[in-house]
Parts: structure tokens; sequence; C-alpha cells
């Protein structure tokens, strides 16, 4: 599995997905804000949070904000960078190109798309629970106070860099006793000699 | 159609799943224990706060030696300008819980555990110094450039750095010979 070409192939990944990553997160933010917003709303009632992707953050504006009041917005790369980790892992294997790779590839990404938008959830209900002073007080217990700034603050020391890890060793892994006899070939047998 | 054979693939390849499913299941799991063990507020302040000022510290020392007026304070470096502070997620822990946890969850003799932990701990804390250099110098000098090195370059590469230290060690152990009697009779 770790020959040197397979380091090879993982640093040309990597900087091919940065590109990609630097292209198209904005349009990426945009598909993973709606998600998040429909999931929030879910435990609003009335529903009042509006999640917009200006670019480089989400925008959190709610309904019940007073007028002319500052909109907070949540740094987005922060949240999604970790694709460019995905990405390289995936191009670990000795082909990548192939179009079972690929479609396990684009399960992947599923997979942290899904992961993205449930972490946007818990930083916005975490920015709620903890940073609105009487307002935060009045509508979240402790128990909900920990549990969204807790989930949040794992996603941010270990999650983020764990998820790609872990949908890579479910969708993308080699087998490394097949991955080092691929490399070895195939074994021969030794004829014996006759004495 | 060889039935018996394809009984066998299926159950070696229902093993091997299960297999990844375990160890994946023993990975989340140590991570999370070991997340709630560093988040703990005891183990933060007298343990984790005190090995990132020894990072400040070297990284100042780094800094100096390669000619930048670097000064630490605490977990702060400033150098001329420009200053950071090196918080959790900058000090190279994170990526050292990752490799902590797969270690863990492998299957392997503790010995090579612990090995195999220490060895890369130690190449991960070094890149990372590289990076908190690197990082600094390139705050003070191309400042445009910091946002982008700090959150994505930078996180991305320590952590990639993480994760084939982990796939290195363990294509070892898979590949380590049966050495004990009862793994050469195959049991």
């Amino acid at each position: 599995m770790l020959d040197r070409g397979a380091v090879i192939r993982l640093v040309a990944g990597f900087l091919l997905a940065l590109g990609f990553w630097f292209l198209f997160s904005g349009t990426y933010e945009a598909a993973v804000a709606p998600a998040a917003e429909v999931l929030i709303r879910l435990g609003e009632s009335p529903a009042m949070t509006r999640l917009e992707a200006p670019g480089k953050e989400f925008l959190l504006k709610r309904a019940d904000f007073p007028p002319g009041a500052k909109q907070p917005g949540l740094p987005s790369p922060d949240l999604h960078f970790n694709f460019v980790l995905l990405a390289a892992l995936f191009a670990l294997h000795r082909r990548p190109w192939r179009t079972d790779r690929v479609v396990k590839l684009l399960l992947a990404m599923l997979c942290l798309y899904a992961v993205h938008v449930v972490f946007l959830v818990f930083e916005v209900e975490s920015l709620y629970s903890t940073r609105f002073g009487d307002w935060s007080a009045a509508h979240y217990g402790r128990f909900a106070r920990n549990f969204w700034a807790g989930g949040f603050h794992f996603y941010q020391i270990a999650g983020r860099f764990a998820a790609p890890f872990a949908i890579w060793w479910l969708f993308g892994r080699d087998d490394p006793v097949q991955a080092s006899e691929q490399v070895r070939g195939p074994r021969k047998r030794k004829k014996r000699r006759s004495p | 159609m060889n039935w018996k054979i394809f009984g066998r693939e299926s159950t070696a390849n229902s093993s091997q799943q299960q297999r990844s499913f375990g160890f994946l299941l023993r990975f989340v799991i140590l991570l999370v224990a070991f997340y709630f063990i560093v988040a703990w507020k005891p183990i933060n302040d007298h343990v984790i706060v005190p090995f990132t000022t020894g990072i400040a510290a070297v990284s100042g020392t780094a800094l100096r030696a390669i000619g930048e007026p670097a000064v630490v304070a605490g977990t702060e470096i400033k150098s001329g300008t420009f200053g950071v502070n090196i918080e959790n997620g900058c000090n190279g822990v994170e990526t050292a819980l990752l490799l902590a946890a797969a270690v863990l969850a492998f299957p392997a003799g503790w010995r090579q555990r612990l090995v195999g932990f220490l060895l890369g701990f130690a190449a991960i804390q070094v890149l990372n110094l590289i990076r908190v250099v690197s990082l600094v110098w390139i705050g003070r000098h191309r400042p445009a450039l910091f946002d982008s090195s700090h959150t994505v370059i930078w996180q991305s590469a320590v952590v990639l750095f993480g994760v084939l230290l982990f796939l290195f060690w363990a294509s070892r152990q898979t590949r380590r010979p049966a050495t004990s009697p009862e793994e050469k009779a195959g049991r």
C-alpha cells in the first residue's frame, strides 16, 4: 500500500484536491447551507433561522433579529476543508481513476457532505446556546448547551480530521494484506530439487 | 461453480469486513474517549497548555535561529508586527489523538503499539514545529497567504502525515511473519 508511487499519488491527489477545493468551495457551501437550514428549522417553532453562503462564511439570519442587528458569520473553510484529506487518501490507490474507485469516491463525498451538514447544525446551535446571553439561557438548558457546544468542539478538535479517514477506511481502503500482495505480485512456489 | 471455494471466499470476505468494521468502531470509541480526556479542564490546564507553551518556546528558538525577531510569551509568538497564539488544533495533539486511536484500535502487540505511537508522536511534533515556524514566517513576510496556509494546507498536511505514519506502521504489522509457536501452527 505504501510504496514510493503511493506517496507521489497522495501528494498529487492532495494538490489536485486543493485546487478543486479552492475553485468550488463557494458552490459547495451553497449546497451545504440549505440542507443545514432545513434541519435547524425542523427543531424550531416558529421556524426562524435562515442560512446564507455568500463565500468564506455562513451568514446566520434570524427573522426575529432586531432590524439592523449584526448578522453572525460562521467561518466556512474550517467546516469543509477536510474534503482535501478525503480526496488525497483516495489517490493512494494504484488506479484511482478506475470507474469503481470513482464511484466509491463519490459515495464517500456524499457521506462527507452529510457530516458537513450535521456539524453546521451543531455549529449554529452551539452559537445559539452559548453566545446570546439571556436569550441562550432562556432557550437552552445545561444539557442542551453542553451537547451542542461539546459536539461542535469535538468536530473542531478531532472529528473534522477523523471523518475523512473513517469514511476512506470504509469505502476506499485496500486491505493491507491484499495490497502488499499486489505490490509483491503472486507468490511462486519454489520447485523442490531432487537430492 | 465451485461452491466450496465460493463459500470459503465469501466467509473470508465477510470476516474481513467484520474486522474492518471492528477497527472502525474501536477507532471511533477510542477517539471520543481521548477527546473527553484532552478536553477535560484539569488535563487541558495542566498537560495540554504547558505542552503547547513548550511548542511555542521551541518554535521561538527555531525562529530566532533563522533570523526572525521572535518573542514568546506563554503560547503566543510575536515576530515583528505579526503575532500568533498556538491553540488546540495547532499543537499537533489532534493528529496525535488520531494516531493513538488508530494504533490502539489496530490488532497488534502492546509493544508494537507503544513503539509505533511514540515514534509517530515524535515525527508529528517535528512536522508541527516546521508548520508553526513556517506559518509565523508566512504571517510576517507573506500575510496574504497566511489564512489558506494555516487552515487548509498545513492542517491537511499534518493530518495526512499522521495517517501515512499509521498506514506504514499497520502495513508492517500485517507483513510481520508468524513467530510464536501458535502462529506458526496456524492456530
